[in-house]
């Protein structure tokens, strides 16, 4: 099995472009997202069903500039395919990996324990998901599949896939950020089962052109068992689905929503939500550096590369937007309720 | 501390930002952040600008005056935290603005470290080899 270092990575990573487009693998999926029209050549299987039901497909529009990107999920076993290399250097930094492709205008991700590369070329818009075998990839993958593509594809361009969460009500809304734990998910879902709108939860693209714009991209939501309970999913979805990798049910937004996805949501403050304790919720001021710290971390290490981009992005965007802190209170309808007075009326 | 103490950004991974008037600094190498108050924003800009240290004791922050022991202890911390170094260039001169800024802060010279990523090492493992181990060796969450 060859051994890549640093100093061989950029030719590695090149190559496995070069190897990949050669064996013109068929696509088999393309999905439409905003600006971009992504085609995935990838065989049948769990990665092919998840690019099937995980993502919001964005509407036609003319007025958004697109553009084309390709990715090829392949394996050994395809004609002309490798076996994945192995790390050879003594040490393995994630940040040291993306600056030395980065050096040579390429983007890439390694995980060790599956020999499982990811290798993006942004000028030509190709890239590479090479595994050990048809389904050697992180168990996360499903949920959003082909995030690490998408996040190089659209940082490249200035936009930004962020962790956050979203709430809104007629084209307004909140994005919501945090660490996990700090009660994202739980009210993002305890507002659209409540009638507010949503353009995701775990994450969604966000673009600072004209004010800041939350696009939606992936549908999934998560809940942990509890939260299932708590918010009465276990009556409206019922439990036959496995639970993921986290041990978290796993459903989609249009599964608990009054509405279809918007196309976009105008995003009027940032709002770092936590578990308050009380009965009732309440939002008030938050300093913009608290903000910025439950707002960036997450985003920037939760993706490879583009580390200093997305602290200049997250630093503008948190600039741009007043900051409040969510104070969660009990109640599903309540917490709801709190969001749409706010986004109807500003700060109470 | 010197007669005269210069110091400067540890390396490029360093990056902060302001935010009305309130840093947030990055080590992009290992994702560590790091958070100020009030005071400890404007005495971090000051001094990652090469503002010579002994020029910020005396002054008025955080409700009280600066102390060369408060100050010591407060540049010792951002050395141990690997966001400044000891810098042997020419000190700049004191921001005409900066003794008013300091003056208007409420908070005593402080800076937080904020490491949320124990669950996100592991979802993106950061690997290194310990030699007793071999390779792969996965770096546990703490």
């Amino acid at each position: 099995m060859p051994r890549v270092t640093l100093e061989t990575l950029p030719d590695y990573a090149r190559y496995l472009v070069a190897a990949t487009e050669a064996t013109h693998y068929p696509a088999t999926r393309t999905v439409r997202l905003p600006r971009l029209e992504l085609t995935a050549h990838v065989g049948p299987g769990a990665l092919a069903e998840a690019l099937g039901h995980a993502f919001v497909e964005a509407e036609d529009d003319e007025a958004e500039p697109s553009a084309e990107c390709r990715v090829f999920t392949v394996h050994p076993g395809i004609d002309g395919i490798p076996e994945p290399a192995r790390w050879g250097d003594a040490h393995f930094t994630e940040y040291g990996f993306a600056e030395r492709l980065a050096e040579t205008g390429l983007r890439g991700h390694y995980f060790h324990d599956l020999d499982f590369w990811q290798v993006y070329d942004p000028q030509r818009r190709v890239g590479v998901q090479l595994m050990a075998t048809a389904d050697a990839f992180p168990p996360w993958e499903p949920t959003a599949p082909l995030r690490a593509f998408l996040h190089w594809e659209y940082a490249a361009r200035g936009m930004r896939l962020t962790h956050a969460g979203t709430l809104g009500a007629d084209g307004k809304g909140v994005l919501l950020a945090g660490a996990g734990g700090a009660g994202k998910s739980g009210t993002v879902t305890a507002g659209l089962l409540n009638g507010l709108d949503s353009v995701g939860d775990d994450y969604v693209l966000i673009d600072l052109a004209a004010g800041v714009t939350a696009r939606p991209l992936f549908s999934t939501l998560k809940q942990d068992p509890q939260g299932f309970e708590r918010l009465g999913l276990r009556q409206r979805l019922g439990t036959e689905r496995p639970l993921n990798w986290q041990g978290k049910h796993t459903f989609h937004i249009a599964d608990i929503a009054a509405r279809p996805v918007p196309a976009a949501l105008d995003i009027v403050a940032l709002v770092v939500p936590h578990i308050g304790g009380g009965e009732t919720s309440s939002i008030m001021p938050v300093s913009r550096r608290d903000a910025m710290i439950a707002l960036a971390p997450s985003g920037i290490m939760q993706m490879p590369g583009e580390r200093e981009s997305g602290f200049r992005f997250f630093g503008d965007l948190t600039r741009l937007l007043p900051s409040y802190r969510l104070s969660l209170g009990t109640h599903p309808e309540e917490i709801a309720g709190t969001i749409a007075d706010f986004l109807t009326r500003g700060v109470p | 501390m010197r007669d005269c103490d210069a110091y400067a950004v540890a390396s490029k991974d360093i990056v902060f930002e302001s935010f009305d008037g309130e840093a947030v600094v990055l080590n992009l190498a290992n994702g560590k952040y790091f958070g100020f108050s009030d005071s400890g924003s404007r005495v971090w800009q000051a001094l990652s600008s090469g503002v010579d240290a002994q020029a910020l004791i005396g002054l008025a922050a955080g409700g009280s005056t600066i102390g060369a022991p408060e100050l010591g202890h407060f540049i010792s911390q951002l050395l141990e935290l690997g966001l400044l170094v000891r810098s042997e260039a020419a000190a700049q001169p004191l921001p005409g603005e900066l003794p008013a800024e300091l003056a208007a802060t409420s908070e005593p010279l402080t800076v937080s470290i904020h490491d949320d990523l124990a669950d996100l090492i592991i979802v993106d493992p950061i690997h290194e080899v310990e030699e007793p181990l071999g390779w792969p060796a996965v770096k546990q969450a703490s």
